[in-house]
């Protein structure tokens, strides 16, 4: 132990005993403290290693399963162990010199402070005592002052000198050995100074043996796990190579197996081939022959195809040479073609732009053409208007110049007729009969049961009726109506008159105002009228078709209710209908000769009326469309015109005509000879009347003045002839 | 000359200018090169070459060889290195550095001379070899690893250190210090002065009152030992994470005089103030300044919810209770992890105040009253709250005069406690029988990796005993580390042991 030796050693000592129980290797150190550690760790070891026996056998155990562990391992844990034992216990080593100062530090303070307490209380007793001496000595002051013999005086003032010198003396022992006391602390000082550097050299010097030690140690742990590593390196080498042999072994024997067994095989093949040579030899030499004979046709067909190809090169050629003419002529054409497609687009879009140009020029002429149709339409409307005003002009002229003609044809006839009566009566001196023919009745132009409207019917079944009162009897059969054979007009009239009262409704209500002023029939017919209108009733036809209807009905509906109407028509005069009643009290003369007839239509009761008008608009309503263009055009047949007028013409006969030939030329005979007289009665006359002129003449200048005045009156010398 | 030979048609005129440049230019590179005595020989071929037909380049470059024939192409330098010789030379002039290449960069760092000025180096410089230089070139020993790796925060740290080390209030100017700001400011983070020197009076001084006794010496100088005031400094250093502080003076030797060991109220206070504006501060230590109870509560005070500082070192000082219940405040009121109050004065009551912050405190990791003298009442209190205490793993009561009663406690939070790994009671009179206890607790703990019972009156067996379980504890916490999903038994590190027997 090198330490410089002071109190801290011992406490190192023991501390060193105790912590270092390791350092195994370095029993044989140069240091005599680690030679020592290394035993006491043997020891401790062994101990150790004995208290683990005691403690049971799992770690055998354990150690087995270690040793399992690759050496390698092993080692190195071992060495880390070793080497953190080492850490530890060098540093445990290095700071027992610290912990030795501080226990060192404490032990010193203890007694530190034991010391200054004893000083405390050694430097308070020394005041109580200087205290103590100090009051005696003052006390004394005031004895001494009492004194007045200064021997006293003296005696006191040298007690109380010595008193002084002894408190003195004491307080300067004091201090001198406080003075002591400090010095032995700066020696104190100074030791400790000394020890705390020897200390740090120490420290230093553990250190650096510490860094020595676990370097060298490192270095040795280090040296031993690659020795470790080594050896397991050179077992797993030599096992590996072991392993190495043995599989190449085996595999030598193998490959022998594998060759043997492959010359075998050789062998077999060898022969296999030789056959297989030897056969495909003569297959080769069979195939060579046969297709050596191939060979030659095969050239003969080249040659062919050859000589072939020849003549198709040649042929080729001249097509080609023809078709690139032809390429030529049709590049030419091409070019051709397509400058007249040039010139075609152009044209093309020529025709486009006059084409749009037309289209808008025809549609332009579109539109005043249709504006001109329509145009035209209007005029043919008007055209058509005009034409059929013109043709009813044209009728009605028609009419008045046949009338006309006829009225001078007539005239003519009577003339020639009143004519032939003279010569017949006159001149023959004959009875003259007049002649009767059907067209000298006819007055108009020849028609067809001309169709008549049905206001006119109306018209003229109103005016008739009316007519009837004053003239009953004869108008009966004279109506030229053609009315069904069973219609007599009166019950027309009746059922009209019926259907008037009836269906009022139908009538505008203006109309009716207009009417109250009206006399009675033109009342009626304007009603009748716009009912007509609106049910849709124009013609003849129609209205024929309604009362036949209406009677129709009477007929198959009313046999019993007959007599009830009837009854009831005659008891009660109506004031509803009393119009009605009034017509019928003033047809009442008309009634009668009415009743015979069995159709009546008083037995049509007012109430059915609707009804069988309802009934006849459904009916009507089916005919009526296709009636409708039919009416439009009503040819005249002019037929029998000719006939007429040819008729008219021969009105005198060829007889009579005869007659009037020779008549004429005797009458002509006789007239000549009438002229002849009346001619010369003519001149006679005129000279009878020249006669009397110049008679008159003659007179006139004779009785005239101037014959007076005159020397020589003229008178004189006429008087004388006429006298 | 050949020249003319070669070129009768050039005037004599261009001649004599061309050479009177050659001269110039000759002369130029001798002044500025002057080791390279080749250098004017070898300058001419490129700048006269220009004025002369490509046919003539033959003829004159064999003229030159005749005439130097140490001359070859091959030692002609490169016109950028050149240009980075003429960069270096007059780098403190005209720093050119960002502008050029990476390895033009490079070549230039390479060869610039550590003593150019800092205002020019300071913040143009990155590169970790020229700063590596300037470092080895000043000091002989150098530990970058503890200055975070950097060579240059390195090297600004020890010269602001030294800067600070040697300054002497109102005799050396503080713009010295303060002018060096903006160049460190971004690279120091540490700041370790060991040494303040007092006021330039106190020298004087000490010689005329040596034969005085110190209490009276340190009475008269009190008023005006303050010392250098960090606060300007340090207001300025935007990442100083590190304070370590020692007022005091190296090396005194026999010169030695109680006042040069002064820290000042007037100290404290601006010591105070400085720290709490320092909001980056991390670590702050004050040791060996004869800190006591009311300086070491202003500083506190000042410390309270500091919002970065994690460790607080206040050892070697003569705080007191006061001082301890002050650091007690501290601790819950702070993030503070690692407080350290060895070799103060801080007795039982200080321990209790102290265990009685540390028993819900979740932040401190380290606690040491190494050298204290809490005694059994203190650690019992400590142990009390450790028992409640889920955080500190180390726990240093080394010569606090502990005995039994604290021992059996502790072997009790040793049975509880998860979260301790390092316990130092050392120099204590635990006694055998607190060993025995002790070592009972141990048996059932799996977590603690050191125990430290030197010198604490402890049987030997029950010591190397509990040495085994610490053992058991290491190999297990190191299994742990290395497989942390499932744990390996303990036993396998105790296997090695018998072969080695």
């Amino acid at each position: 132990m090198n330490p410089p030796g002071s109190l801290g050693v011992l406490e190192e000592k023991e501390e060193e005993d105790l912590s270092t129980p390791i350092l195994g290797p370095s029993i044989y150190s140069d240091n005599p403290q680690e030679r020592i550690q290394a035993r006491r760790l043997r020891i401790a070891a062994r101990l150790e290693a004995r208290r683990r026996e005691a403690l049971g056998e799992y770690l055998d155990g354990k150690k087995e399963s270690e040793e399992d562990q690759s050496k390698s391992s092993k080692q190195k844990e071992e060495s880390r162990l070793k080497l953190a034992k080492l850490l530890l216990c060098g540093t445990e080593l290095v700071t027992n010199i610290q912990v030795a100062t501080d226990i060192r530090e404490i032990h010193r303070r203890v007694e530190e402070e034991e010391i200054k307490r004893q000083r405390l209380e050694k430097l308070e007793n020394e005041v109580k005592t200087s205290q103590d001496k100090f009051d005696e000595i003052t006390a004394k002051w005031e004895e001494g002052r009492q004194k007045r013999i200064p021997q006293d005086l003296w005696d006191v003032l040298s007690t109380q000198q010595v008193h002084c010198a002894a408190l003195i003396e004491d307080k300067n022992k004091l201090i001198s050995e406080l003075q002591q006391e400090l010095k032995t602390k700066d020696d104190q000082y100074v030791k400790d100074l000394k020890k705390q550097s020897d200390d740090i050299c120490l420290l230093l010097e553990r250190m650096e043996e510490q860094v020595k030690n676990v370097m060298k140690t490192f270095r040795q742990e280090l040296s031993y796990i690659e020795k470790a590593f080594e050896i397991e390196r050179q077992e797993l080498l030599t096992s590996n190579k072991k392993k190495w042999e043995r599989a190449l072994q085996a595999h030598n024997a193998k490959e022998l197996e594998y060759l043997m067994n492959r010359i075998k095989k050789v062998e077999d093949y060898e022969k296999q081939l030789n056959k297989q040579r030897i056969w495909d030899w003569e297959e080769y030499n069979m195939i060579k022959i046969k297709l050596e004979q191939d060979v030659q046709i095969l050239e003969q067909q080249l040659q062919q195809m050859k000589a072939t190809y020849q003549l198709n090169q040649e042929k080729l050629e001249y097509n080609f040479q023809v078709l690139k003419k032809r390429d030529e002529e049709s590049t030419v054409i091409k070019s051709q073609q397509k400058r007249k497609i040039n010139r075609l687009h152009d044209t093309l879009n020529n025709l486009r732009s006059k084409y749009a140009k037309q289209i808008k020029q025809f549609q332009e002429e579109n539109q005043s053409l249709t504006s001109d149709y329509k145009r035209l339409v209007m005029q043919f409307k008007e055209l058509q208007k005009a034409m059929r005003h013109f043709a009813l002009i044209d009728e009605k002229q028609f009419r008045e110049i046949w009338l006309m003609n006829e009225e001078e044809a007539k005239e003519l006839i009577s003339r020639a007729f009143d004519v032939d009566r003279i010569i017949h009566t006159h001149h023959l001196g004959l009875p003259w009969t007049v002649p009767d023919f059907w067209f000298l009745r006819n007055v108009g132009p020849i028609s067809q049961q001309q169709q008549k409207s049905a206001t006119q019917i109306l018209e003229e079944v109103l005016m008739q009726t009316e007519e009837e009162e004053t003239e009953e009897a004869a108008s009966e059969a004279e109506s030229y109506l053609d009315l069904p054979k069973q219609i007599s007009a009166k019950t027309t009239r009746k059922i009209l008159m019926l259907l008037c009262d009836e269906s009022g409704f139908l009538i505008e209500s203006k109309l009716l105002s207009l009417l109250l002023p009206l006399e009675k029939n033109e009342c009626y017919l304007l009603k009748l009228d716009a009912i007509f209108s609106a049910l849709g009733i124009e013609s003849e036809d129609d209205l024929y078709k309604l009362v036949n209807f209406f009677l129709r009905y009477r007929v198959y509906h009313s046999p019993s209710s007959q007599e009830q109407t009837s009854l009831m028509s005659a008891l009660e005069p109506g004031e509803k209908r009393d119009l009605e009643e009034q017509k019928e009290e003033s047809l009442g003369e008309g009634e009668a000769e009415e009743k015979e007839h069995p159709p009546s239509p008083m037995l049509i009761h007012p109430n059915d009326v609707l009804k069988i008008l309802e009934a006849f608009v459904m009916g009507l309503k089916k005919p009526r469309d296709s009636r409708a263009p039919v009416k439009l055009k009503h040819v005249r047949d002019d037929s029998k015109d000719s006939e007429y007028w040819e008729a008219l013409t021969t009105v005198i006969s060829d007889t009579t005509q005869n007659l009037w030939d020779a008549l004429y030329t005797a009458l002509e005979k006789y007239h000549l000879i009438l002229t002849q007289r009346a001619t010369l009665l003519i001149e006679n006359n005129s000279l009878e009347q020249q006669n009397t002129e110049l008679q008159m003449l003659l007179q006139q200048y004779l009785d005239s003045k101037i014959n007076s005045e005159l020397q020589v009156p003229p008178t004189q010398v006429f008087r004388v002839p006429t006298t | 000359m050949q020249e003319t030979l070669v070129t009768p048609t050039l005037s004599v005129l261009s001649r004599s200018s061309i050479t009177m440049q050659d001269r110039s230019s000759t002369a130029g590179q001798a002044s500025s090169t002057g080791p390279q005595p080749s250098r004017p020989s070898v300058i001419p071929p490129p700048s006269k070459s220009k004025g002369w037909k490509s046919g003539a380049n033959v003829r004159r470059m064999r003229r030159i060889i005749a005439e130097d024939p140490e001359w070859s192409l091959a030692i002609v330098p490169l016109l950028t290195e050149l240009c980075i010789q003429h960069i270096v030379e007059n780098f403190q002039n005209n720093p050119i550095l960002k502008q050029l290449l990476p390895e033009h960069q490079q070549k230039v760092l390479n060869h610039l001379s550590p003593d150019l000025p800092l205002t020019v180096t300071a913040n143009l410089i990155d590169d970790e070899n020229y700063w590596r230089r300037c470092c080895m070139q000043r000091w002989p020993v150098c530990h970058v690893a503890r200055h975070g790796g950097s060579w240059k925060r390195l090297f600004f740290e020890r010269h602001l250190e030294n800067l600070i080390k040697h300054f002497i209030p109102s005799t050396t100017d503080p713009a010295v210090i303060l002018d060096l700001l903006p160049f460190c400011r971004n690279y120091v983070r540490r700041l370790r002065v060991d040494q303040f020197l007092p006021p330039v009076q106190l020298p004087l001084q000490p010689w005329n009152g040596e034969l005085s006794d110190s209490g009276s010496e340190a009475e008269m100088e009190q008023p005006t030992g303050d010392h250098y005031q960090l606060r300007d400094l340090v207001a300025g250093l935007s990442h100083l994470e590190e304070l370590d502080l020692v007022y005091g003076v190296k090396d005194c030797g026999m010169n030695f005089e109680w006042n040069l060991f002064l820290f000042t109220y007037q100290d404290c206070h601006s010591l105070a103030a400085t720290i709490k504006a320092c909001h980056t501060l991390k670590t702050f230590r004050l040791t060996r300044s004869k800190v006591d109870d009311d300086k070491a509560r202003i500083l506190i005070r000042s410390l309270l919810d500091h919002p970065a500082l994690e460790e607080l070192d206040l050892s070697h000082n003569l705080i007191g209770d006061r001082g301890a219940r002050a650091a007690a405040k501290l601790l819950s009121h702070s993030h503070l992890r690692v407080l350290t109050l060895a070799n103060n004065q801080v007795r039982a009551p200080g321990a209790q105040s102290l265990a009685h912050a540390l028993a819900h405190n979740t932040n401190l990791i380290s606690l040491n009253l190494r050298l204290n003298c809490i005694e059994d009442e203190g650690g019992q209190a400590l142990a009390h709250a450790l028992q409640t205490n889920k955080c500190l793993t180390t726990l240093h009561l080394g010569g606090n005069e502990l005995s039994e009663p604290t021992a059996t406690l502790l072997s009790q939070v040793l049975t509880v406690n998860t979260t301790l790994t390092s316990i130092n009671l050392s120099c204590n009179h635990i006694g055998l029988d607190g060993g025995k206890q002790l070592l009972e607790g141990m048996s059932d703990n799996k977590t603690l990796l050191e125990f430290d019972l030197r010198l604490s009156d402890v049987a030997q067996e029950s010591e190397y005993l509990i040495g085994q379980a610490l053992c058991a504890n290491r190999e297990a916490a190191r299994q742990r580390a290395l497989n942390p999903s499932h744990f390996m038994s303990p036993i396998t590190a105790k296997g090695p042991e018998n072969p080695v027997g």
